[in-house]
């Protein structure tokens, strides 16, 4: 892989996870104007009535019903991935371009960052 | 809060991601007190909302400077390799170590440095010396198109040891205090590494959105992410971000630089207000 092309690919992982988290927020905060943040776009009482926003179990069953929370919630969850998918493009990248060296050094970072998300609580 | 309230936080988070994005920071020092200050949000919140952003305007702006070439991903590999480690050690170490103290020292180093700029403000690019052994084996030596004046500019990484140093700090910093920390990554490729100022911002931009992802998870966890002011403080940042990216092909490096005066300014001062037991 060409460095240009290799700059290409990382460059749309981040336009792409940025636009499909953007469209979600958005979608999200404008049924907030429409049913509020609590209610259905579906138009069936929420699951749980009493939701903390700050909660984000239960997602995809939230999602099912169409509550302006949970879409902005998947579009906030998909913006905090758009970084960890943009090392992996990375890794995959340098050893496309046949760079050993920065290929263990991307993956090195890459183990990092899933270690301090999924192990380090 | 109220969607009026919401609207008003749209706003300010676009001035937030045009200014966090040229100046290579992820705008959370401006996010913070205007939230807690005028929209009466929570601290913690506030911070949730900040981890956000940083994030936003990270990829915002991100997607074109790697794109233009002024991002240098194998400058900021290399350091992520030095914050993501930092971040980790200052994660385990918020136990035992005094934040007010830390506040107070880097609130100085931060007011100091703001000095070092201002003094730099007429340099448009650092001076041109030969490539050391250390950045031929890292490949820390590149060159970037300046728009503006019609020139490909060439950079060579200088005191490769002390940036990365200096950047395990900076994750170190980021990982005890919850804070993205691009002041000090910009300070440590401008100022040690003597990379040409737009390089260093854009590839700081480059790198926040991934220190601020290692520390998102523990904050979404812990219930400090509230989408109705997260929701709109993404889009007001990501939409500032997008069109800071394409404004800093239009400015000089000197530019960006009097636009990352102030902020060093102000995260001096709200480090020591903040090491001085002051809410703000």
């Amino acid at each position: 892989m060409n460095p240009e092309r290799f700059r290409v690919m990382v460059s749309t992982v981040l336009l792409v996870g940025v636009s499909v988290s953007a469209l979600l927020i958005a979608a999200g905060f404008a049924a907030a104007f429409a049913v509020g943040w609590q209610g259905s776009l579906a138009g069936a009482a929420p699951a749980v009535p009493a939701l903390d926003a700050t909660d984000f179990a239960d997602l995809p069953s939230r999602l099912l019903t169409m509550e302006p929370l949970a879409i902005s919630q998947l579009g906030l969850l998909t913006l905090l991935a758009t970084p960890v998918l943009r090392v992996a493009a990375s890794v995959v990248g340098f050893a496309l371009e046949g760079d050993r060296l920065y290929t263990g050094i991307t993956l090195l970072v890459l183990c990092v960052l899933l270690a301090s998300i999924f192990v380090l609580r | 809060m109220s969607l009026e309230a919401d609207l008003g936080i749209f706003v300010m988070s676009i001035a937030a991601g045009l200014i966090g994005s040229l100046a290579g920071v992820g705008g959370g020092i401006l996010v913070i007190p205007v939230l807690t200050t005028f929209f009466g949000v929570d601290i913690r919140l506030a911070v949730g909302a900040s981890i956000v952003s940083v994030i936003a305007t990270s990829s915002g702006a991100a997607s074109a400077y790697v794109r233009d070439r002024v991002t240098d991903m194998r400058v900021g590999m290399f350091l992520e390799l030095a914050t993501t480690t930092g971040a980790v050690c200052g994660a385990l170490l918020a136990a035992v170590v005094a934040p007010a103290f830390l506040y107070l020292l880097l609130g100085a180093v931060v007011l100091l440095s703001a000095g070092m700029q201002m003094s730099r403000l007429a340099e448009e690019f650092p001076p041109q010396l030969a490539a050391s052994r250390l950045a031929l084996a890292l490949k820390l030596s590149s060159s970037y198109p300046d728009r503006r004046l019609g020139l490909e500019v060439p950079y060579s990484a200088r005191r490769i040891p002390l940036g990365f140093v200096l950047m395990w700090i900076a994750g170190a910093v980021s990982g005890l205090l919850g804070i993205g920390s691009g002041v000090l990554k910009v300070l440590a490729m401008d100022t040690a590494m003597r990379l040409p100022m737009k390089v260093s911002s854009a590839t700081s931009n480059f790198m926040i959105g991934v220190t601020a992802a290692a520390s998102a998870g523990i904050y979404l966890g812990r219930g400090d992410v509230d989408p109705r002011i997260a929701a709109p403080v993404a889009l007001g940042v990501l939409l500032g971000a997008v069109i800071g990216a394409r404004l800093l092909h239009h400015v000089s490096n000197r530019s960006v630089r009097l636009i990352f005066v102030p902020v060093l300014i102000a995260v001096g001062l709200e480090m020591i207000g903040r090491g001085l037991g002051l809410s703000i």
